[in-house]
């Protein structure tokens, strides 16, 4: 019987269970673990004292730390804005033209990403050096006579945002546009519709799917990411994603780090419960 | 001819080899080893070898990436894979609270007399008995005479408001809250939560003038114009020197003490050879193995650190000491503080610092 029932899952073992292995072992005990100590506690000299306690996610909920989720939750929220703002004509641009070409423009799209982000997040702050690319072009040509502070602040953590999700907002948005039935615009504009009502009430909701993946793909990254506001921000810029690497590596108060981690994981699970009221999630395009 | 050429060649080398192997054979008996963990390039090759050879003990290098690891080699899974490790000073009293050191007996170690005497009963061990402090660093000011508007006389001047923007800094709560409590006239490493929440109010000042926070490059902003002032390491100075000339940036002679922080060498309590690693510590708190290992270092990066071994520093030429980092006026290298655990009060500064980095930029 039992040797059976092995054989009758031998194939579902082979396929399937190396990566559930793997997910098991990386990222299931790993995130039970962090359950686990976000209801600890920290011992005197850093370390973790099994004793039960509510106070981490108490903590959270002081003025200082709502002010770090409530900044972080801003920014996300201005970076899909921006994404969806710019990426929505961009994809409807490439959608288009010919299949050919627009394969090539999405490429062209995608091209900048081969290179590492911290690469691309340590250029730009090159650019906006006082001595940068940008500076001493707006000083040759006489625009400006003092460099422009731009280094480090709030501004380029937002740009530093953009530059990192702006591709995840044109994929999506491309392939619903796509997939959009093109006649239902013809026959809005014959039943009298101008463009914008025609845009409004009959393209906006068939492109609805790829708007929310583009909302997804862009807000919840943006919330977490921790390297953006260390580079651009010049550790300057505090953010939930630094806050608990600080938790972690400075102060060494691991319970109050996992109980944060757990808070920005619950945030995500949130969107995604949403997003799937409304929508499948294979329409995300990258499940 | 040629032929006479190759026989002679093949002579040289086969008394070399027999040269080779008398030498070694004088030592070659097997005194055991030692195993040490410590960040990498951070010792002279050269003079570890010398050590096997003369002492017959072989020596394991494993390498760190980050301060937290070195702890956390001492206190998790028994501590018994390495028999010296390198830990920072602000780290050792929780080792020595939590039991985790092995206490060094001094017969072994006489070398200790050759450090300078601020380096040796420090507050955090008192009788010397955990920690061997090895190489250092200072946290202080430099500033380029060119462009910086004022002339920096103390951590009050960092917070002038002519420094707008200007200040290449190192990061961390625990770099730049102790300048704030020094200034204010409280202890480095307060655990108050009054004072630190003072100190708070003093860096609310400090924060607008700085150019950017990078506890590994903070010198590139130096090098490339983007700050007029540096709070740094001294590790980061001697890169901005190298760069910019000797004479390009200067060691601001402050009236207030600088921060030092020392790499130690500890011994973990359950080490399988803690006499090897005695020998070991002996052997490198030697005048001349210390300054040989200075120096080595020196001529294969460049890097000159700076080094609580007096009889050593005394060996060297003036090439390290006149190296514009750590050429520095004797009243900062004698008024320093050091970062000491700060037991729980890590949360309040914790809890500030949030604060502080949570300010609209």
């Amino acid at each position: 019987m039992a040797k059976g029932a092995v054989k009758r899952n031998a194939p579902a073992l082979a396929t399937a269970g190396p990566v559930s292995a793997w997910m098991i072992i990386f990222v299931m005990l790993p995130l039970i673990y962090i359950l686990l100590i976000s209801f600890m506690t920290r011992s005197a000299y850093g370390g973790i004292d099994y004793i039960f306690t509510l106070d981490n996610y108490k903590e959270m909920f002081q003025p200082l730390y709502l002010k770090v989720i409530a900044k972080s939750f801003k920014l996300a929220l201005i970076t899909t804005g921006i994404c969806l703002l710019v990426g929505y004509p961009m994809a409807y641009w490439i959608a288009s033209k010919p299949f050919k070409t627009a394969g090539n423009l999405l490429m062209l799209v995608m091209i900048p990403y081969w290179t590492s982000s911290l690469v691309r997040l340590y250029s730009t702050n090159l650019l906006v050096m006082p001595n940068g690319f940008i500076n001493t072009a707006l000083m040759k040509l006489g625009l400006i006579d003092q460099p422009l502070d731009l280094l480090y602040s709030d501004t380029m953590v937002l740009m530093g945002l953009l530059i990192t999700c702006l591709p995840f907002s044109v994929l999506p948005l491309y392939s619903s546009i796509e997939k959009m039935d093109k006649s239902l615009i013809e026959a809005s504009k014959d039943l009298g519709a101008n463009s914008i009502q025609t845009f409004f009430r009959v393209t906006v909701p068939q492109t609805a799917p790829g708007i929310a993946g583009c909302i997804i793909l862009v807000f919840i990254p943006s919330l977490g990411m921790y390297y953006v506001p260390e580079i651009l921000g010049g550790g300057k810029v505090m953010l939930i994603g630094t806050l608990v690497k600080n938790q972690f590596l400075v102060t060494k108060n691991w319970p109050f780090g996992a109980s944060m981690a757990i808070l920005l994981i619950l945030i995500t699970l949130a969107i995604m419960l949403i997003y799937t009221r409304f929508n499948k999630l294979e329409d995300l395009e990258v499940c | 001819m040629k032929k006479h050429i190759r026989i002679l060649v093949a002579a040289v080398l086969v008394v070399a080899m027999a040269l080779s192997f008398t030498a070694c054979g004088g030592s070659s008996e097997d005194n055991g080893e030692v195993n040490i963990y410590m960040w990498s390039d951070y010792i002279s090759q050269d003079v570890v070898d010398q050590f096997t050879e003369e002492t017959g003990i072989k020596v394991n290098f494993s390498y760190m990436n980050t301060s937290e690891e070195a702890v956390a080699k001492i206190t998790s899974g028994g501590g018994d894979a390495y028999d010296l490790v390198m830990p920072c000073d602000a780290d050792i009293t929780s080792l020595i609270e939590g039991g985790y050191l092995a206490e060094i007996n001094l017969d072994n170690v006489p070398n200790l007399d050759n450090l300078g005497d601020a380096y040796k009963n420090r507050e955090f061990d008192p009788e010397n008995k955990y920690a061997i402090p090895y190489l250092m660093n200072y946290v202080y000011v430099v500033y380029n005479p060119e462009t910086c508007p004022v002339e920096i006389k103390s951590y009050d001047d960092l917070c002038d408001p002519q420094l707008k923007g200007q200040i290449a800094s190192v990061t961390g709560q625990r770099n730049l809250f102790p300048i704030a409590l020094v200034s204010l006239g409280y202890d480095a490493n307060s655990t108050d939560e009054n004072e630190i929440k003072e100190a708070y109010e003093w860096l609310k000042n400090y924060v607008p003038n700085v150019a950017g926070f990078d506890s590994d490059s903070a010198e590139t902003m130096l090098i490339n114009g983007a700050a007029s002032v540096g709070f740094l390491f001294d590790g980061q100075a001697s890169k901005a020197f190298a760069e910019m000339g000797d004479d390009a940036l200067v060691v601001a002679e402050l009236e207030d003490p600088v921060q030092l922080g020392v790499d130690e060498l500890v011994i973990p309590a359950n080490a399988k050879n803690k006499e090897n690693a005695e020998t070991f510590l002996n052997y490198i708190l030697d005048a001349q193995n210390m300054a040989d290992n200075l120096q080595t270092m020196m001529d294969l990066d460049g890097q000159a650190y700076a080094c609580p071994n007096e009889a050593a520093v005394n060996l060297m030429g003036d090439d390290y000491k006149k190296a514009p980092a750590l050429d520095i006026p004797k009243s900062v290298k004698e008024n320093y503080f050091l970062q000491l655990d700060v037991g729980d009060a890590a949360k309040v500064y914790d809890k500030y610092w949030t604060m502080l980095m949570s300010d609209e930029q």
